[in-house]
């Protein structure tokens, strides 16, 4: 899932602060699960937010609702009703649903109230990992299902660094080397043939260095 | 049909209430009793009132694996060669406004039999 981090209340308090009506907007999608911008974290900011202390004036009257997906354009457009004097949105959605509520509302302003973070799963309760970079063109099958791109600190793609010390990694003694991790899985698997393919050099078109990108969906591909 | 299904575990400590991230649980004390109430319309099935729940009440399997509920009953229109269905009346009614042209009603398979085939055939009778 998404996982994104709430911002620092003054960091929040400062954006909204030149308004007079905010309406906060959580989101019921990945950032409820991930338990930053759901209905409850909404109802827990405007509470905090709502506190003169974080205001050289007076604090702005707020509001809060939730849609269940703000990364849908259509579905926004019809199912998101907010108050008709609204002068600000304080976005609860990862990047995706701030900029699709900016798309929407052409002259309000839409402020984000969350840091996206990453792509990742619930390893243990309260435990978010990074484990994805959307990098358009997957390894896992040949990796023992642990991502080198994601979790190797270099991104390298044929085996470990000389920086790999005790199946940990250079960067940190916290930080399991992706390729130590991926050796043992795949010796667990009986499968260290696929250690032993060479990847070619990645082609990298399909990450963000080939610049934002789309999917168009095709039932043609099945 | 219940998604929410509490068993005789839960004393009603409300840790699946107060840690709900989408606002989807809620109680209700009157003066004897304590009422759990959930509002599937607003869970995001994140699961974390199970996982929270330290009576282990939640069944939440209920949640992943669930019965069909019936949401509309159409009639159906029938092939008239070999009686398989095909689409409903209402469909056959929008089409049939939108193109301004009867259609006739057959299969894919008999679709592509050319005209004088499908003339020599007998016709089915329309199912009522």
């Amino acid at each position: 899932m998404i996982v994104a981090d709430l911002k620092p209340v003054g960091e929040i308090a400062e954006s909204i602060s030149p308004f007079q009506k905010v309406s906060i907007v959580a989101c019921g999608g990945c950032v409820s699960v991930c338990l930053t911008g759901g209905a409850s974290s909404a109802d827990t900011l405007a509470r905090e937010l709502s506190h003169p202390r974080h205001y050289k004036e007076r604090p702005p009257i707020l509001a809060t609702t939730t849609i269940q997906r703000q990364c849908e354009k259509d579905f926004v457009t019809a199912y998101l009703n907010l108050p008709r004097d609204t002068d600000a949105i304080l976005s609860m959605a990862c990047g995706a649903g701030v900029q699709t509520l900016a798309e929407i509302f052409g002259k309000v302003p839409i402020l984000p109230a969350l840091n996206t973070s990453f792509l990742g799963s619930l390893d243990e309760p309260g435990v978010w990992r990074e484990k994805c970079q959307g990098c358009g063109s997957c390894v896992l099958a040949f990796t023992g299902g642990i991502c080198p791109v994601t979790r190797c600190a270099k991104h390298l793609l044929n085996g470990p660094c000389g920086g790999s010390s005790n199946g940990k990694c250079e960067i940190s003694k916290d930080v399991d080397c992706a390729w130590q991790l991926i050796i043992d899985r795949l010796k667990a698997l009986g499968r260290l043939d696929d250690y032993e393919k060479i990847f070619p050099i990645k082609d990298w078109s399909s990450d963000r260095g080939g610049g934002p990108r789309s999917m168009q969906f095709s039932s043609k591909k099945t | 049909m219940s998604y929410f299904v509490v068993n005789e575990n839960c004393n009603g400590c409300l840790a699946c209430v107060e840690n709900c991230p989408a606002n989807a649980l809620r109680f209700k004390d009157t003066d004897e009793n304590r009422t759990i109430l959930h509002n599937m319309a607003k869970c995001v099935r994140c699961a974390n009132c199970w996982r929270v729940c330290p009576q282990q009440a939640i069944e939440f399997q209920h949640f992943l694996e669930n019965e069909w509920d019936e949401v509309k009953s159409l009639d159906l229109v029938h092939c008239r060669v070999c009686g398989e269905p095909i689409y409903t009346t209402d469909l056959e009614k929008t089409l049939t406004g939108k193109t301004g042209s009867e259609i006739d009603a057959l299969c894919p398979k008999h679709r592509e039999l050319d005209f004088a085939a499908r003339q020599a055939l007998v016709p089915f009778r329309r199912a009522a």
